[in-house]
């Protein structure tokens, strides 16, 4: 008995030690004066220093878009540093080209703030704002996604562009301990700011999209945060091609609803691929848009139909139906929505029927 | 067991019996931070640094108070938590001391943490029954060795990106593990020379 | 329902997922004992028993450990389940305990364990983090096992010390030391990407 209190009284001892000296060392080694980060030239913030540069803004109710909360394993959360960063690091190359490299691009997840700093961000993320909203209706659209509405409290309303995204706050939880932020493409028509709706599709152990199909029900309060992202219609003439799968559904969508209430006269086709019947959603709304804009079809694909589902249309992989459909897309312009591994094989077949790389716009769900 | 001295011990841990090459130890870092010559450099210097200096904490915690208490089989413990203790401290200070340095080691000492080289270091130091200054010198020739082959390897590599052909089955981590596996021999030359076994 | 999702994490883990075909993560620890069979079934049996408990072990304190020490409550639980099987092999197989040296002790720094843990068992309940970390052990497993078995043939002309390959076979020496486990594990890392793991690159979108 004796040798067990022993055994337990030296290791606590050990451990207790050692964390104060690091407690010890925090305070008296890390430097934590203030800083300040002049941003675009136009705003000055001050921050206590010896933090990344991403939760420091933050905190300053700034927000850089990041996906993987700080960890450098996302790549999203570039700003441009024109002073005070300090030389390029090891964990940032991978995710920076080499213009970018020379014009002084970092990520803000790694760069810490040791000195005043100057930064440019993209004006719009000056736009982007926090906002308290309330769920209003939760449907399933299929078995495994959600279509969740927000009606905004404060600010009342918000201002985006068709094919942007915002950030969720998830509230600490079962499976969270500290608040996280997930990101979701907005999947209703900008002409209505005083509410949003998202599409969320159910992973199995993801932590937003557990809270969200398991927890979340209509009255809750939800923060959010945005809107972000540059993807959107370009404002071109050109035939456009757009690819979905799965919740990739939301931001074209968004575009779609816009394009129908304009009246956009541009020939368009969107391609969907799902699994099987039970995958499809938001069908019936697709066809109307069909009987509103002359030039829209719309053409679903299963890739895996149920010999229940008595299914008619297309069947393949998304990437077989586009390439049977388009001949010669050297004059169109595509926009691809969905994960990582169907956007690449969607490029490499519209690259293939002649498509300018530059004509590609993407929005990968990671 | 004859005593062998300090530098006869640096010695053949950096060659006979290189950590790496013989006992495969810290292949994680090794087959993922092999890319470039660059990296390999900051990775290499602070092992070194961390072995070397946590073979002697480790050493010192080892003699002085797990076997007089004889709590010996907590060793895993308690080796491992000094050795996080010691890099988040390194980390502290390098950060205060000198950005360059920082910049070019500092941000690799997270990874090193869990690299098994570091913990495999105390724990064959304690087997081997090494004296102080036995301990010392196995732990800077152990890193030195490894910072030895991930050199050697980057340099291999940043060749073979230019300019060869690789089987698409072997891209990345399996033709590395060739090439580990020819230093590997290369290095059995040195066999003979003197052993640790 | 979940005897469903458990099955899939199993076979997750044993082949599309396994971590040593994926990223060649965490072969430090084991490939060193794997010129003997013996000693390479014993490491195994080790690494399965501390994945699966600690998996289950920080599946059950998920919702009681601060953020801030996460690690370190991590690395402990590891340690610990590690200590067990050292004690276990020290009384009962003192002399494989003898040959597998400081091996044991680094499956503490295993990082397969400690990726299971921060994956699965942080955020999933007791049951499927179990399954999860004893699919994991034993997928990481059977690859060393072949391994080890080629090795031990090649290098001896034996398997589990009895003689296979006959009087006239000249021993492979080179199998046996340092560069044969490197070049054994990459053919089979070429093997399995080259040939069997292609089918699945093709099937995208």
């Amino acid at each position: 008995m004796s040798d067990l209190l022993l055994a337990v009284g030296i290791l606590c001892a050990i451990n207790t030690g050692l964390a104060l000296l690091l407690m010890l060392a925090e305070a008296v080694i890390v430097d934590t004066r203030d800083r300040s980060i002049t941003i675009n030239d136009t705003q000055i913030v001050t921050v206590p220093g010896g933090r990344p540069l991403l939760a420091a803004l933050k905190d300053r109710k700034i927000f850089i878009p990041s996906a993987c909360g700080g960890r450098g394993s996302c790549g999203l959360c570039k700003v441009t540093v024109i002073e005070g960063a300090g030389p390029l690091l090891a964990t940032e190359t991978p995710w920076l080209t080499a213009e970018e490299q020379k014009s002084g691009v970092r990520l803000s997840c790694q760069v810490k703030v040791r000195r005043d700093l100057r930064i440019r961000i993209p004006e719009e993320l000056f736009a982007v704002k926090q906002y308290q909203a309330e769920v209003a209706t939760l449907s399933d659209l299929t078995h495994d996604i959600k279509q969740v509405t927000l009606k905004l409290l404060d600010p009342p309303e918000i201002t985006f562009t068709a094919g942007q995204f915002v950030q969720i706050e998830v509230p600490p939880y079962a499976l969270t301990d500290e608040p996280i932020y997930r990101a979701y493409s907005v999947a209703s028509d900008p002409c209505q700011p005083s509410q949003i709706e998202l599409e969320i599709r159910y992973v199995p152990n993801g932590i937003c999209t557990t809270y969200v199909h398991k927890h979340l029900k209509v009255g809750d309060r939800v923060t959010l945060n945005g809107p972000y992202g540059t993807f959107g219609l370009r404002p071109t003439g050109r035939e456009l091609i757009f690819i979905a799968g799965g919740s990739g559904m939301a931001p074209i969508r968004a575009i779609l609803l816009e394009m129908a209430r304009t009246q956009n006269p541009r020939p368009c086709r969107y391609f969907f691929g799902a699994r099987a019947k039970r995958d499809l959603f938001l069908v019936e709304e697709m066809r109307r848009i069909e009987t509103e804009l002359p030039s829209f079809r719309f053409i679903p694909a299963l890739s895996a139909p149920d010999p229940d589902d008595r299914w008619e249309g297309e069947t393949g992989l998304i990437t077989e139906v586009v390439g049977r459909h388009v001949t010669n897309a050297a004059q169109a312009e595509a926009y691809l929505c969905g994960s990582p591994l169907m956007i690449d094989a969607c490029i490499q077949v519209l690259r293939e029927k002649g498509m300018p790389e530059e004509n590609i716009f993407y929005d990968k769900f990671a | 067991m004859e005593q062998l001295g300090f530098f006869t011990i640096l010695f053949s841990a950096v060659f006979t019996n290189n950590i790496l090459l013989t006992n495969y130890l810290g292949m994680c870092s090794f087959l993922g931070c092999s890319r470039e010559i660059k990296t390999a450099l900051g990775l290499g210097t602070a092992v070194s640094f961390v072995t070397a200096a946590t073979s002697i904490l480790n050493w010192l915690v080892y003699a002085y108070i797990l076997v007089p208490f004889d709590l010996v089989y907590l060793r895993f413990i308690v080796f491992i938590v000094v050795i996080a203790a010691f890099v988040q401290l390194v980390e502290m200070i390098i950060e205060r001391v000198s950005e360059p340095l920082y910049n070019a080691l500092g941000i690799f000492l997270p990874l090193i943490t869990v690299n098994c080289a570091i913990l495999g270091v105390s724990l064959f130091m304690v087997i081997r029954n090494y004296t102080f200054w036995q301990a010392f010198g196995y732990g800077l020739g152990a890193g030195l060795g490894w910072a030895l082959a991930i050199l050697a390897m980057a340099g291999i590599r940043q060749r073979l990106a230019q300019r060869s052909r690789i089987p698409r089955g072997l891209e990345g981590p399996g033709i590395a593990l060739i090439i580990a596996g020819t230093m590997a021999l290369a290095f059995m030359g040195f066999n003979g020379m003197v052993s640790l076994n | 329902m979940t005897a469903k999702r458990n099955w899939t994490v199993f076979k997750e883990n044993l082949g599309t997922q396994n971590p040593v075909f994926v990223q060649v993560l965490g072969i430090c620890s084991t490939l060193a004992v794997t010129n003997v069979l013996r000693n390479t079934l014993v490491m195994c049996l080790g690494l399965v028993f501390v994945t699966a408990l600690s998996n289950l072990t920080l599946s059950l304190l998920r919702n009681r450990i601060p953020p801030r020490i996460r690690m370190m409550v991590e690395v402990l639980v590891i340690a610990c389940m590690v200590i067990l099987v050292d004690i276990y092999l020290k009384a009962f197989y003192p002399d494989i305990s003898r040959q597998l040296g400081p091996y044991v002790g680094l499956i503490i720094t295993n990082c397969i364990i400690m990726g299971h843990a921060e994956a699965v068992a942080l955020t999933n309940p007791p049951l499927i983090s179990f399954v999860d970390g004893l699919s994991a052990g034993i997928g990481y497993s059977y690859v060393l096992l072949v391994i080890a078995c080629v090795r031990e043939l090649l290098g001896t002309g034996a398997i589990w010390g009895l003689p296979l390959l006959g009087p006239n076979w000249t021993n492979w020496s080179v199998m046996v030391m340092a560069p044969g486990g490197f070049f054994v594990l990459a053919v089979f890392i070429w093997i399995i990407k080259g040939w069997v793991m292609r089918p699945a690159r093709k099937a995208g979108a």
